[in-house]
């Protein structure tokens, strides 16, 4: 099997990278092994939200400029501060170009609202999702909180006393279904995606539009958890279109349907520009020659090898195992690239869970053109991008989203070049 | 406050909570008082061992002999804290076969059942010990769950009459005329301070007793000895296993509810450290190193955290340096000791004696207030430990799923028909590692004495499985603030705060799955969900 490239891991960061290779007309594959980092978002994208120092960002493209003087290892500052904007676009196009609706802005900061009721500074937020160009509140003077009773994964009174300080009036309202009462019967089954694939059913969302004009009142938006419709991406336009009014949603305790869903729009974008997913595969073996990347060996494809010009590593840090603690040290499975980390155990580690924790840092070290490097040599046609990058924090300074997609805009740029 | 007890005991261990179940049994009046929850200090901080005594038959007898008598009471009365697991004692070829034979002769003649058996049928019952074992010798270890052994005594403590008062923190005794006639208490959730008089008052303060003792000017020479351990992530082993040599470091791997424990290091430490006690990688590699000689697999079993423990070893009163320390029963009586009236100290001992210890305290305390009572709480079985209860119980909770249902069963004994059933909603699960339903966390908060998500793991272990916490502590916090246990400001504090703790114990271990699932809980809490520390939150 022979492709032009082929990229290990089909995250955020792969599939934009992906997207932009076939899109271009490059015969790509994508083998990823089936979760990723998208499972569990916001339902934003942040790009860059404070720097290494703590001092917060509110535009990304201005912020940048200050990292540079910070942390010349950054990932953003690796791949050129002038670029940044450029990257960023050319990002957003990408999503857009798959049917991933989001709103946001590289030059300004808008905030989200979180599970617990706070403000918190992003880049790019999927339309639906409650925002606020402004930290201080949120652009409605009363809402009405509306929760599935018994659905633990949204607390909705942690929102409503965190909103009621900023001067948004708000009212709880639990609401039960006949369909609720079928997969509360199983003791562990009131978890978003389960509650999503009811309102799959047009007589479901057809009840709770009733629930919503009946509960509603005065109140200028309905905010509800991120739980509806798995197959269907269309089930908040319908609600707001019977209702007659501005229906939002908040993020909830994993998984994040809007995340699920946004992972499937990419991959299926991917699929139907000529792009191979090799869904359920795991990456396990190489083999190289004169300093190139020749072919590589997969658990499903067993000794068909599969061979490339290009690989692209995309397979996250330590929660997606692109990155492996061991007790002696951390390394990168695959291909054993070179990874930047501290000396001994003891240092990986701050005592406040909350505090920047130095192992968030570590990460493949890689050449200007993120080519990874092995025995501190490049090698020639193997790049590394997304949370797998050496560098940087991706919760501490709010980039996560913004390295992964980013470095992958950059690397099919280096890879299309050639 | 004009109200007075007879007895104050200082301290909500397994020590304390045994005295006041023995005084209000016998008509005494007590009052514990505890700074933090029961059982945050040594007593839930150490292996959980119901120990045979095999392990001390060599060379401490009377302890041998005072733990295999303790460990047939706890088996009768304190049957849902207990797993009857059983023991093994392994020789490997480097311990040779020679202590094997002082061993069972040691054991034998404190009256521990104690069985050379054949390696193979070691290996047979217990497939994870070592298979280059060439001695094994069974012996009646079992597990304890010290913190469901102190709340059942608490439990029946109170139902006799005791009064309780937890994060209540002694500042000071009351003296008068040399006698100790009461204590200045601090509540460390109001602020409020206040006086409590009584006849008696008790220190069964573990390590932190050498300060209650210093407030009546009285000076114990303990040394505070800090044991490490680490929790694996599953049921490794079903039989204790123990190496059958002089007792060393690592050497014995206990299993209990869901997961196997290791321990101990042992190590001097510091007074001020004995609050805040981290475990070191170093110790941390010790202890993984013998571990895998008990049962190999140790070296690939995730390990879910590591925690430390302080021991109360007291030094002999003739031996000022120290060096003589005994792991036996302390009883001090100040008033022929010191000449300070109405104040005694209980300390050394261990888990397994906490009944013995009630049981000579307060065999102390009646002769101090002449109260002529003998002591029942060999034979009265705890609340929970009802073996016909227990199987009523389980009948008339059959409805709920086979899972919930032993789990429930298996932390609260036949208490478990106290957990809220009838409805699927309470029927939800919080926790999925380890099962734990919203009617259960509701039945913590209101009848548990619950302030805190740590109090509420304590009772429930809600967070205490595999994930650590990861979606349940928000679940938990969630239905916290419900109940009105606090507004939620405090329970987003109370999750940040539970979290860290969690963090303490992983971050000694934190590579491999361990790290993963820490690096989520990162994402999650601080990214997804924005959570900070209190610190910040006031910024």
């Amino acid at each position: 099997m022979r492709y032009d490239s082929v990229i290990i891991g089909g995250g955020l960061s792969g599939l934009v990278c992906g997207l932009r290779l076939v899109q271009a007309g490059k015969r790509c594959a994508i083998i990823s092994s089936g979760q990723s980092a998208l499972h569990f978002s916001s339902g934003s994208f942040d790009l860059l939200s404070a720097l290494p120092d703590g001092e917060a960002v509110t535009s990304p493209v201005e912020g940048v400029k200050v990292l540079a003087e910070q942390n010349e290892e950054h990932p953003y500052v690796k791949m050129g501060v002038e670029r940044f904007a450029a990257l960023a676009a050319e990002a957003v196009a990408t999503l857009q170009g798959a049917g991933v609706e989001v709103e946001g802005d590289v030059a300004k900061n808008h905030y989200r609202l979180t599970p617990m009721g706070t403000l918190k500074p992003t880049w790019l937020t999927l339309s639906g999702y409650v925002r606020s160009e402004s930290a201080e509140a949120l652009p409605y003077k009363s809402v009405l909180l509306l929760n599935a009773e018994g659905f633990l994964d949204f607390y909705a009174q942690f929102i409503s006393d965190e909103l009621r300080k900023t001067g948004t009036t708000c009212r709880i309202c639990n609401f039960n279904l006949p369909a609720l009462e079928i997969i509360r019967n199983n003791p562990t089954e009131m978890r978003s995606a389960n509650i999503a694939r009811i309102f799959d059913n047009e007589q479901a969302v057809e009840a709770l539009s009733q629930i919503i004009s009946r509960e509603a009142g005065e109140c200028e938006a309905v905010l509800l958890p991120a739980f509806l419709g798995i197959e269907r991406g269309d089930v908040l336009a319908r609600l707001q279109e019977r209702c007659g009014r501005t229906i939002r949603v908040v993020a909830t305790l994993p998984p994040s349907v809007p995340g699920v869903r946004t992972q499937i729009a990419l991959r299926k974008a991917f699929e139907r520009a000529g792009g191979v997913y090799m869904l359920g595969d795991t990456a396990l073996g190489f083999e190289e020659s004169e300093g190139r990347i020749t072919k590589i060996y997969t658990q499903n494809h067993g000794n068909i090898a599969i061979e490339a010009d290009d690989f692209v590593l995309a397979t996250g840090s330590y929660f997606s195992q692109g990155l492996v603690a061991k007790r002696e040290g951390v390394v990168e499975p695959l291909f054993g690239s070179d990874v930047c980390q501290s000396e001994s155990r003891g240092e990986w580690y701050e005592r406040d869970l909350f505090t920047a924790q130095p192992f968030e840092k570590f990460g493949v070290r890689s050449d200007a053109s993120l080519r990874i490097l092995r025995g501190g040599k490049a090698v020639e046609n193997l790049y590394v991008i997304g949370a797998g990058l050496a560098g940087f924090n991706p919760v501490k300074e709010g980039c996560g989203a913004g390295v992964s997609m980013l470095s992958a805009v950059y690397v099919s740029d280096n890879i299309l070049k050639k | 406050m004009t109200k007075e007890y007879d007895v104050i005991i200082i301290g909500g261990g397994a020590t304390g909570a045994g005295v006041a179940r023995d005084c209000a049994l016998r008509g005494i009046k007590p009052l514990l008082v505890e700074r933090f929850d029961i059982a945050t200090g040594a007593t839930g901080r150490n292996h959980g061992l119901l120990h045979s005594g095999a392990r001390y038959a060599v060379n401490d007898h009377e302890s041998a002999e005072e733990c295999i008598r303790e460990n047939m009471i706890l088996r009768r009365i304190a049957s849902h804290c207990v797993d009857e697991t059983g023991g093994l004692f392994i020789s490997l070829p480097e311990d040779g076969l020679e202590f094997q034979k002082k061993f069972i002769e040691s054991c034998l003649s404190a009256g521990i059942y104690a069985e050379a058996i054949d390696p193979k049928e070691a290996l047979l019952l217990e497939p994870s010990a070592n298979p280059a074992l060439i001695g094994a010798v069974k012996v009646p270890d079992g597990s304890v769950d010290p913190f469901r052994l102190t709340t059942a005594n608490i439990i029946d403590a109170k139902l006799h009459g005791a009064e309780v008062l937890t994060y209540h923190e002694v500042e000071e005794l009351i003296m008068e005329q040399g006698r100790v006639v009461g204590v200045k208490v601090l509540d460390r959730k109001s602020g409020e301070r206040k006086e409590i008089r009584s006849r008696i008052v008790v220190n069964a303060g573990g390590i932190w007793g050498h300060n209650i003792a210093k407030k009546a000017g009285v000076t114990i020479n303990m040394l505070p000895a800090k044991g490490s351990l680490l929790i694996f992530g599953h049921r490794v082993n079903n039989v204790v296993l123990n190496r059958c040599r002089k007792p060393a470091d690592a050497d014995i791997l206990v299993p209990g509810d869901t997961i196997s424990l290791i321990g101990t290091t042992s190590s001097k430490v510091l007074f001020d450290e004995v609050d805040n006690m981290y475990v070191t990688a170093d110790e941390v590699d010790l202890l993984l190193r013998e571990g895998a000689m008990l049962a190999p697999s140790l070296l690939h079993t995730r390990i879910l955290r590591a925690y430390a423990g302080v021991r109360p070893l007291v030094a002999s009163d003739d031996d000022p340096s120290g060096r003589s320390v005994s792991r036996g029963i302390v009883v001090l009586d100040h008033a022929t000791r010191d000449g300070v009236e109405g104040f005694i100290t209980i300390t050394g001992g261990k888990l397994m004696t906490y009944r013995l210890m009630g049981e000579w305290t307060t065999d102390l305390i009646c002769k101090k207030l002449a109260v002529d009572a003998k002591c029942t709480t060999a034979e009265r079985p705890l609340p929970g430990s009802s073996p016909q209860k227990r199987e009523q119980t389980s009948r008339k909770i059959h409805a709920v799923p086979t899972m919930q249902r032993e789990s429930s069963l298996y932390r609260h004994g036949d208490m478990a028909e106290r957990v809220e059933t009838s409805t699927s909603a309470k029927r939800s699960l919080v926790c999925e590692c380890e099962e734990v339903s919203v009617g259960e966390v509701e039945y913590a908060i209101n009848a548990l004495e619950v302030n805190n998500l740590v109090d509420l793991r304590r009772r429930t272990r809600v967070g205490m499985g595999t994930c650590q916490g990861e979606l349940c502590a928000c679940r938990a916090a969630g239905l916290m603030a419900e109940h009105g246990k606090y507004c939620t400001r405090r329970a987003k504090q109370d999750l940040a705060s539970f979290l860290n703790e969690r963090w303490k114990g992983m971050a000694p271990v934190a590579w491999g799955d361990t790290l993963r699932e820490s690096e989520f809980t990162m994402w999650l809490y601080d990214g997804v969900c924005g959570l900070t520390t209190k610190k910040e939150e006031e910024k």
